[in-house]
């Protein structure tokens, strides 16, 4: 039996399928072992595929920057794990060394706006959001198909290929380079609608019925019952929004020109490689712009992947 | 039907039709300011697009003359632009399918919930929550000739030290590699989903007439999963023509051309060159490509057979 069949075993049998019950009465055998350890060796060499880069990457930021590379030939544990441990990088990049002054480094400055900026996001988007899908969901509107069409075709407009585009309309409106510009076109997601609808469809409509008989008016019965049955959906999307306005590039790129109001993306991109890359900086820079979204994401995993899979099959 | 005012007792027509109409203007309210925004930041932006192709425009200098057509003969015969679109092609060609098939192998291998699975599917995962420019430098540094750590990977078996992102042949396969290491985890997790989605009968029932494993994965479990992977397919399709932020941050186009996506192209001519007017035409004839796409997509999309 190679691994290719456990594999496929697996999706045959599912959990506590009958097959695993007829499997069970069998005795391990040496080739059983011998799949279970050929199936741990591609799972480790998976883990490591989609890690060591990121190894790489906190560990260089640890460590003093010629030690990078005096280590990388031959490869040994070293190439990725540091000798002597140090926090010089992020000095520098938080502007308190020597260094990080001389270079006018202020990584902080970076963080704070793209934390403003996100949350700006996240809870605006939230709220038009859900009030738009409460619409959909659950109010008789005349014409209401039409305008659902009007939202869902905004998916098919590709975000990337219309950045220049957008760019024209935003500094017409006077918010070029300005936290303006970096927050209003995000408060309002077609997606995002989209997929709290499915959420709020799904709540039994006698509850709300209950509440006009208690003479509540519909903004009550939102934010009294909708609202908190679809918890789940709105921390899903919150997460998802958070995610989204956090990695943003193209758009600070080109919106933001002066940089006290640039996001810790952009920044990576250009304040470490103006003169000439420091890969330790680089690293650290990197890091602190993508731990916030990797906690997150740690710790709220379930969500994410929740999120993905709906807004991904039915949106 | 809930909350209507049709339900509320009432005293002749005018009043039925004042709370009627109260109610619709108030339910109206709850979707005015996302309306506001599609109107906006999502169409507006087209006709702006569409009016300011047809002048020479720039953001220094305002509206120039009126062209018409011009720019967008001129772009059309610009085999810069051609090639711009020739490389978009051939990233989204190269990375959709292989990004499909490794997702769908990570999903079948992963779908089983243990914690040594749950360990590889965060793994597999962090890339995708990772924003894209920080993988782009990330990766740059990796592919550097000299201090680059896949180099150094190499050197364990024997390969000697290659060049990646200022190689020609190899910059867009470096670029497109690169890209399906992070967006592979997005579309397993879809994948995934799918999978939990077949009824497991049906894998039981080819179980019980004695279906080997890999016949229930050839004759059941992908052809039920065809519409989830065909799902994939289209979004990743419209992801991957819209490259960007791997061409800015990694070799801006070069070399020799051979990486400059679309996207990337249209950032130059707006931004660098200062040329709006262009850049917008180019956005123009990318959107009507993509719709196209999308639609055409959908169509197979719908026309599929379902369980």
């Amino acid at each position: 039996m190679s691994i290719l069949d456990n594999v496929a075993g697996n999706l045959a049998t599912p959990a506590s399928g009958s097959g695993a019950a007829g499997r069970e009465l069998r005795r391990t055998t040496w080739r059983d072992r011998l799949q279970m350890a050929g199936l741990i060796i591609i799972y480790v060499v998976m883990f490591l595929a989609f890690t060591i880069p990121f190894f790489w990457m906190f560990f260089g930021s640890i460590r003093e920057e010629a030690e990078i590379f005096a280590n990388l030939y031959p490869f040994t544990w070293k190439t990725i794990l540091p000798i002597k441990w140090s926090l010089k990088n992020y000095l520098d990049i938080f502007g308190i060394s020597d260094d990080g002054q001389k270079y006018g480094l202020q990584f902080q400055r970076f963080l704070g706006n793209s934390f403003l900026v996100s949350v700006a996001v996240v809870l605006s988007s939230l709220f038009f959001n859900t009030l738009a899908a409460y619409f959909f969901a659950r109010l008789r509107f005349p014409l209401k198909n039409v305008l659902l069409v009007f939202v869902i075709a905004t998916m098919l407009v590709p975000f990337q290929a219309t950045i220049v585009p957008l760019y024209i309309v935003v500094d017409a409106l006077g918010m070029a380079n300005s936290y303006n510009g970096l927050i209003f076109p995000w408060y309002a997601s077609p997606f995002v609608i989209f997929a709290l609808m499915q959420f709020m469809r799904d709540i039994p409509t006698d509850l709300d019925e209950a509440a006009v008989m208690d003479g509540a008016n519909l903004f009550h019965i939102l934010w009294r019952i909708i609202v908190p049955l679809s918890m789940p959906g709105i921390i899903t999307m919150a997460l998802l929004e958070f995610q989204f306005i956090w990695n943003l590039f193209y758009w600070p790129l080109i919106l933001v020109s002066s940089p006290k109001l640039q996001m810790i993306q952009v920044a990576i991109a250009t304040q470490t490689t103006q003169t000439q890359t420091f890969w330790g900086r680089t690293f650290a820079g990197s890091v602190t712009a993508s731990l916030p979204v990797i906690i997150l994401f740690l710790f709220l995993q379930r969500y994410y992947v929740q999120g993905i899979a709906l807004t991904g099959l039915k949106g | 039907m809930l909350a209507t005012p049709v339900s509320t007792p009432t005293k002749g027509w005018g009043r039925i039709w004042n709370r009627r109409s109260q109610y619709y203007l108030i339910a109206f309210l709850f979707v005015l300011p996302a309306l506001i925004n599609f109107t906006v930041f999502r169409y507006l932006p087209i006709l702006a697009a569409l009016r300011a192709s047809l002048y020479q425009y720039s953001l220094l200098g305002g509206f120039g003359d009126f062209v018409g057509l011009d720019q967008y003969q001129a772009i059309l015969s610009d085999s810069f632009f051609r090639n711009s679109l020739w490389v978009t092609l051939k990233f989204t060609f190269y990375k959709v399918p292989l990004q499909v098939l490794f997702s769908l192998i990570l999903a079948l291998f992963l779908a089983r919930e243990n914690l040594g699975t749950a360990f590889v599917r965060s793994a597999v995962f962090t890339p995708v929550v990772t924003s894209v420019i920080v993988v782009s430098v990330l990766w740059s540094m990796m592919y550097h000739a000299q201090l680059g750590l896949i180099n150094s990977l190499l050197s364990v078996v024997g390969i000697p030290p290659q060049t990646f992102l200022s190689n020609p042949d190899r910059a867009l396969p470096a670029l497109t590699a690169m890209m399906i290491w992070k967006d592979v985890g997005f579309s397993m997790i879809i994948l995934m989903a799918g999978l939990k989605g077949i009824p497991g009968v049906y894998r039981e029932a080819a179980v019980v007439d004695g279906a080997k494993p890999w016949e229930v994965l050839w004759h059941i479990t992908l052809p039920l999963l065809r519409r989830v992977m065909m799902f994939v397919m289209v979004t990743q399709t419209i992801f991957s023509f819209q490259v960007f932020v791997p061409v800015y941050a990694m070799t801006r186009g070069g070399p020799l051309e051979r990486t400059k996506a679309v996207v990337y192209y249209i950032y130059q001519y707006g931004f660098l060159f200062q040329d709006m007017g262009t850049a917008s035409a180019m956005s123009i004839v990318t959107l009507i490509i993509l719709l196209v796409v999308s639609v055409g997509q959908m169509r197979l999309f719908r026309s599929d057979v379902s369980y």
